[in-house]
């Protein structure tokens, strides 16, 4: 093709095509008219003329042999199927159908009385605190307290002595009136501030902060004798380590515990239980073992209640649709939006 | 339609579908007791089977805690079979109120959302009204963590096959806050670690300086900051790879050398004083053009009087003497010829830059000059010896000019300067993450230093001794107090309202007792104090209803806990909190029977007067 036939053929093609062929050849090419495109796709064209060329037959060819170039990138999809995908395609909708109040209230009720059988993770948490340290990290109300509770039996029976720590006097309380009933008032006791209630006995309920404050008095010299014997540790409430005031706390108790007590650490679900045992690895005798798990012993279900009476399950699916917030039910999408609409001052928006 | 559901309107919808026993969580302990006002209102009762059952676990209750056999509310719980909980509430009621949910004698339970972690009961059903909390004044949204806490009461192992979350809007409220916190994991914990006055005292009481740096890399802070450090040196080793393809070149350190090269050769124009370019002839002249010389121009003769330059003139300038005394100024260039001939001329600082005599001298020698002069033989050299330049001899000292790699540094120079400066911030990062710790110890020991508690060589004074003893929040105000003998002979009362009016960091309003004199002015030696030590630890709040009304229960055993509790409008939990966290700094500073016994006694004095009534049933 000699120069002159390129041209004419170029001319010959809509602008639309010239453009598509400028496009990575002439830099701005957008801003050029026809004309001005044709001389600057010639003048480029002189790089690589064969393959510039070959580029302008295809596009010729394909405008030729069917649809136009515009739609032939999506071709034989239903209408509007792409509009879907683009935006979240994390967060798409499943297309089965929303979950009914009445399968959602299906189940309730009281199980018919079962013997107690251990969880899985309380059998191995209960196995491995008899050698490690232990950092356990289960949803609320998945039966810590029994774990904690076995693992002081079994260290009591080896006539090592127990300290239980909760972060509140509140819970050391009740706590000291749940093992009073297991284990018999005399071998429980509780030490606050000013207080010992069966200072001797070999299971012991404190604040987080008393056994701090007998960790320091063991360490200056004042040695308390009980500290030798010490055989397990257990801290309640660990995600207490991430209190702004009181957290300090905590990791001081982990520091200065003796090395041959051993740790259990009982903490409600948190995001990275894996770095705490690694680093009471890092600065124990022993490696930490860490149990956790996600799943609830007995399962949860989301509820939207309306003001006006109607209850609706939240989520689409029976459960809760973990890491998905998005799958609300429709029912209680459509209420919630109709709650905000009514009690929000008109013209104001949220978020 | 109301913002939020009326709570009996809300019991009962969960009720119809069998969702009781509830935790409802609100906002505030108004809204718990008001909404269980409402159900008193709405003149709802139990069966009398019901009321029986609670009133019998009531009993047993009362039996160990006899303190809430009088309480108010215990005809309406027995009466509606729903019962609040929140923080304002005695310990002892909690208990019994704990223990009926338990039991599972309760329908409902209102609690405030504050104290999620404190509720320590399950239910069938969490109700969540609000997706914020109150933390010190303001509210914040409910952490993923938090909502799971929350709806982890739901579900009794054993009593349920399913729990129950039920949201219900009120004002404000932001679904989406609940549904992630329900979907999304927890948050990860992060270390809160700060260095305390005891704490110093207490490690170095145990450990010598030298180890306490090992001590410290044990906290969890530490474990945190070196992984962050770890982060930061892979992308060290990163930026190290990306380095690579610039390498290798012949000198080792090529950025720095190249930079200051370019440096060197970007700025030497302004670095040095400009250098006047002038033609060799003109060069070679320039020495014979001194003063007293006989110089030639197109028209006339002169003699030159000084050679100077200037900063407007492209030349070398000279000021010349011309016939008729006249001086004229004029540049080098015009001097056409230069004569061999030279007159005694010593140059002085001002115009005519001559004594008058020389310059007299010199304007009749000028009259007097033969008509004809020898010219003076002036070799201009040819190729001109380059003079000496500064620049030119230190960008000779690089060996980038002539080095085989120059191109590519030259290319890559930008690039590679960039990644370096990054790699350098982080290498000052890691090293400032790992001596933070260390550098907030030794800022805690030099205070430490300053008041006297440890010497020089970190050593416990007989001050640190028993100030390490002193383990609580505004350790250091508690002990400077003691040294400054503010509590010397002042008796138990007094000093158990100062302390209460340290440990009570809470800003709810209260209105108090008429304050006494003796603790008023006690009041104000202790605020003046901590306002002194304000730039070494955040001053207490040293609120004075607080401590007007534990000096009162400290000074008048026969004052009874209604009484107390009228005397001020906080709630009756409030107050006992206060008392137990007085109870808490007494016992402290009980402990310094040694060193300051009366002091000490008067401590525990105040102890057993404080452990009256409610505050003897629990330990």
């Amino acid at each position: 093709m000699t120069t002159d036939e390129l041209e004419k053929l170029l001319a010959q093609q809509p602008v639309a095509v010239l453009h598509r062929l400028a496009r990575g050849r002439v830099q701005r090419h957008f801003r050029a008219g026809k004309r001005r495109l044709i001389e600057l796709l010639l003048q480029h064209s002189s790089q690589n003329r064969a393959g510039f060329e070959s580029d302008l037959l295809t596009l010729i060819g394909e405008r030729q042999s069917g649809p136009t170039p515009g739609s032939s990138r999506r071709p034989g999809a239903p209408p509007g199927a792409h509009k879907h995908v683009a935006p979240r395609s994390s967060d798409t909708e499943p297309s089965d159908p929303p979950v009914s109040l009445t399968e959602w209230l299906q189940g309730l009720g009281v199980p018919a009385p079962q013997p107690f059988v251990q969880d899985p993770w309380q059998v191995e948490a209960l196995a491995a605190v008899s050698e490690t340290d232990v950092v356990i990290s289960v949803p609320t109300g998945s039966g810590k307290t029994y774990v904690a509770i076995e693992a002081a039996r079994r260290a009591m029976e080896d006539n090592r002595s127990v300290i239980y720590t909760s972060p509140l006097k509140a819970l050391s309380n009740t706590k000291y009136a749940e093992f009073s009933k297991i284990f018999g008032p005399d071998k429980v006791g509780i030490l606050t501030g000013d207080r010992q209630e069966n200072g001797q006995a070999p299971l012991l309920v404190m604040t987080t902060e008393i056994l701090r404050n007998l960790l320091y008095d063991a360490a200056s010299g004042e040695i308390d004798v009980r500290l030798d014997t010490l055989g397990l540790v257990i801290l309640d409430e660990s995600q207490y380590l991430a209190d702004p005031e009181r957290g300090v706390v905590w990791e001081e108790t982990i520091i200065f515990c003796p090395s041959q007590a051993r740790l259990l650490l009982l903490s409600a679900s948190i995001g990275n239980p894996q770095d705490i045992a690694d680093w009471l690895t890092s600065i124990r005798a022993t490696p930490c073992r860490l149990v956790r798990h996600s799943k609830r012993t007995v399962p949860l279900r989301a509820g939207y209640l309306h003001p006006n009476g109607r209850l609706t399950p939240l989520f689409r699916t029976l459960g809760i649709p973990q890491g998905h917030p998005g799958h609300l039910h429709p029912e209680a999408k459509h209420l919630f939006i109709e709650y905000e609409e009514e009690t929000l001052p008109s013209g104001r928006a949220r978020r | 339609m109301p913002p939020s559901i009326h709570p009996v309107d809300l019991i009962s919808a969960l009720r119809q579908k069998h969702l009781t026993p509830a935790i409802v969580f609100l906002t505030s302990r108004r809204a718990c007791d008001e909404a269980m006002e409402a159900f008193d209102h709405a003149n709802f009762v139990l069966p009398s089977v019901r009321q029986d059952a609670i009133a019998k676990a009531l009993e047993r209750v009362m039996a160990q805690h006899p303190s809430i056999a009088e309480h108010p509310l215990i005809p309406i719980v027995q009466r509606i079979g729903v019962a609040a909980h929140h923080a304002g509430h005695l310990p002892t009621w909690k208990i019994a109120v704990e223990e009926l949910m338990r039991q599972g004698h309760l329908d409902a339970v209102f609690a405030t959302t504050t104290l999620a972690a404190g509720v320590d009961f399950p239910a069938r059903t969490v109700v969540i009204t609000q997706s914020s909390i109150r933390k010190s004044r303001d509210f914040t949204d409910l952490t993923a963590g938090e909502v799971q806490q929350i709806a982890g009461r739901a579900g009794r192992r054993g009593k349920d096959h399913v729990g129950f979350a039920v949201i219900t809007p009120s004002p404000y409220i932001d679904l989406s806050v609940l549904t992630k916190g329900l979907t999304g994991q927890p948050e990860a914990i992060d270390s809160q670690f700060t260095i305390s006055y005891p704490m110093v005292l207490n490690l170095l009481k145990a450990h010598p300086h030298e180890h306490i740096q090992g001590i410290l890399a044990k906290s969890f802070a530490q474990f945190q900051l070196n992984q962050r450090a770890e982060v930061l040196e892979q992308k060290l080793d990163a930026l190290h790879i990306k380095m690579e393809p610039f390498g290798p070149r012949v000198c080792t350190d090529w950025i720095t050398q190249w930079h200051t090269f370019d440096h060197a050769r970007r700025h030497r124009h302004t670095r040095h004083p400009t250098y006047r370019t002038e033609p060799p002839e003109i060069a070679a002249r320039l020495p014979f053009l001194t003063p007293g010389r006989v110089v030639g121009f197109s028209r006339g003769r002169g003699i030159v009087l000084r050679q100077y330059r200037s900063k407007g003139q492209r030349n070398s300038m000279l000021t010349v003497l011309r016939l008729e005394s006249a001086v004229t100024e004029c540049p080098v260039t015009s001097v056409k010829e230069v004569y061999d001939r030279t007159y005694d001329c010593p140059e002085t600082s001002a115009y005519p830059w001559c004594s008058t005599d020389t310059f007299d001298r010199l304007s009749h020698q000028l009259d007097e000059l033969p008509l004809r002069l020898p010219l003076l033989p002036i070799l201009v050299s040819t190729d001109g010896e380059p003079l000496p330049d500064a620049v030119v001899q230190s960008l000779e000292d690089f060996p980038c000019p002539t080095c085989s790699s120059r191109s590519a540094c030259q290319k890559d120079f930008l690039t590679a300067s960039r990644l370096r400066q990054e790699q350098q911030r982080h290498t000052k990062s890691i090293q400032a993450l790992r001596t933070s710790l260390w550098h907030r110890f030794q800022e805690r020991v030099e205070v430490l230093q300053k008041f006297g508690y440890l010497t020089l060589t970190t050593q416990l004074t007989a001050e640190g001794e028993w100030a390490r003893l002193i383990r609580i929040d505004h350790s250091l105000l508690i002990t400077e107090l003691i040294r400054a003998e503010a509590f010397t002979g002042a008796d138990p009362s007094l000093l158990a309202g100062i302390l209460a009016s340290l440990a009570h960091d809470d800003d709810r309003p209260g209105a108090f007792p008429r304050i006494t004199p003796g603790l008023s002015s006690l009041l104000g030696q202790v605020r003046k104090l901590a306002e002194s030590l304000s730039p070494y630890e955040d001053p207490p709040l040293l609120r004075a209803d607080v401590a007007a009304l534990v000096e009162r229960w400290v000074a008048d055993p026969s004052l009874t806990w209604i009484g107390l509790c009228r005397l001020t409008t906080m709630a009756e939990g409030d107050i006992y909190r206060l008392l137990a966290r007085t109870l808490e700094y007494l016992s402290q500073v009980q402990t310094l029977k040694t060193t300051h016994p009366g002091l000490a006694e008067s401590a525990a004095h105040a102890i057993t007067l404080i452990r009256r009534g409610v505050l003897e049933e629990l330990p």
